[in-house]
């Protein structure tokens, strides 16, 4: 027997669109792209998390208010997760090229930097190479302290913030209705409370 | 009321509903991401115009809670098109477009307006409008090529939509003035850009316009004549601020 749903007091879901297949099929998810967020000019680019898009593009735009609604950011940057190319030196022998690597056109890659766990992994500059592999082999090479991880990404697969999108973080330290401390909930409750003793 | 105070109203109005309809999908986005995006995006309108109606309240007219909760339909300036129900996120998506891109375009005219608090707000917001514009493009070019299903929900939803969007430049009584005085170059000036845009950004999709002559524009909104859906939004929308209007939140 067909029960009847329960009402939501919310007038927004009475209003959804009723959809025929109500079943999720499983594993649909799109696929992820890694974000970077630089805080502020001159700091350097640190790794937030993923975003699911069905493209770069997509993910430049979703990760903008994934990432960076709430605290000061100057730029932004996603790439494909499979273009995040990783060597743990504690875990891993020191990369060498692949087939598919060797026949590549030497590039900039972005390095970043794991050095402390659970923490982000942080830009620590950019290295000329002819392979992700090489890029990671020269990173290790010339590191002195060794951290857990290295990260390598090609320039040529990464969406950049480009500079007349810079004013898209213009009016964020404004919007201090995203911070639960501007409402101060807590001055409100005293003041409530002195005042109906 | 001055050629001033309605341009401020009629863009205000705008900012506040097409705001709440958006704020309407928070919790139903059909992805996380993109749930956060739109509601955030929402946010930034309601901002917006909040700080509209703050320039309203200081050339004299009422503070802007009062403006925004205690107006009955028939006093709002908005354009029809952004109190329409939200339907499925195909229209809404094909509305965001439509209407961000005459939005992006009227306050980057703005920024030469010779009201200064109004160019200053515009040059203000700017990179706000800027993203907006970017995701609503992304995504028309994303689903506008994607599936059958997708384009085709798209079309039918731009079919439905583009008299609706016509309608944002419903030319106000004070064009001249507005013009003469340098405030706003004017709704035919904006529709001319507006259409150019619309072109640009439909051209590289499977999506199709028709002949911008066969549309017939849906007009009234910026003379207080509305759907029945503005009433239905506005009290929702002042449930609870009507309760006790002098509340201090």
């Amino acid at each position: 027997m067909k029960s009847d749903p329960i009402k939501s007091l919310d007038p927004r879901v009475g209003r959804l669109p009723q959809t025929d297949n109500p079943t999720k099929q499983p594993l649909d998810q799109f696929s992820t792209f890694e974000v970077f967020v630089q805080p502020a000019p001159g700091k350097p680019f640190r790794h937030e998390g993923p975003v699911h898009a069905p493209g770069l593009e997509m993910a430049y735009v979703l990760a903008k208010e994934a990432f960076t609604r709430r605290f000061t950011c100057s730029s932004l940057f996603v790439a494909d997760t499979h273009d995040v190319h990783v060597f743990a030196p504690d875990e891993q022998a020191l990369p060498t090229d692949d087939a598919a690597s060797k026949a590549m056109t030497p590039s900039t890659f972005e390095i970043f930097q794991l050095t402390k766990r659970g923490k982000q992994s942080v830009q620590t500059g950019a290295i000329e190479a002819a392979s992700p592999q090489q890029a990671l082999a020269l990173a290790h090479q010339q590191c002195t302290a060794m951290p857990y991880a290295f990260w390598a990404i090609d320039r040529r697969a990464i969406r950049f913030t480009a500079s007349e999108e810079q004013d898209f973080w213009q009016t964020l330290p404004d919007k201090k209705f995203r911070d639960a401390a501007a409402y101060k909930g807590g001055e409100k409750l005293q003041r409530f409370l002195d005042a109906s003793r | 009321m001055t050629a001033l105070k309605e341009l401020l109203y009629k863009i205000a109005d705008d900012q506040l509903i097409i705001g709440h309809r958006n704020s309407e999908w928070t919790g139903f986005g059909p992805l996380l991401e993109e749930d956060i995006a739109f509601s955030s995006m929402a946010q930034d309108k309601v901002g917006q115009s909040y700080a509209l109606y703050q320039l309203l309240n200081t050339l004299g007219e009422p503070p802007p809670d009062t403006v925004a909760f205690m107006r009955e339909a028939s006093l709002f300036r908005n354009c029809q098109l952004v109190e329409l129900p939200n339907g499925e996120y195909d229209f809404s998506l094909v509305r965001h477009f439509l209407f961000d891109t005459a939005e992006a375009l009227r306050f980057e005219m703005l920024i030469q307006s010779s009201h200064i608090p109004l160019a200053d707000l515009a040059r203000k917001i700017r990179g706000e409008l800027r993203y907006h514009t970017l995701h609503a493009n992304t995504w028309i070019r994303q689903l506008g090529s994607a599936t059958e299903e997708s384009i085709t929900r798209l079309q039918q939803s731009l079919e439905f939509a583009l008299p609706y969007a016509l309608g944002i430049f419903e030319p106000s009584p004070y064009e001249d003035a507005l013009i003469d005085q340098r405030i706003f170059a004017g709704e035919q000036a904006l529709y001319t850009r507006w259409q150019e845009v619309v072109e640009d950004v439909l051209r590289p999709t499977q999506l199709s316009l028709p002949a911008w002559g066969s549309i017939t524009p849906r007009l009234g909104g910026r003379q207080g004549q509305h759907t029945e859906h503005l009433t239905s939004l506005l009290d929702e929308m002042s449930e609870v601020f009507r309760i006790d209007p002098a509340a201090e939140w």
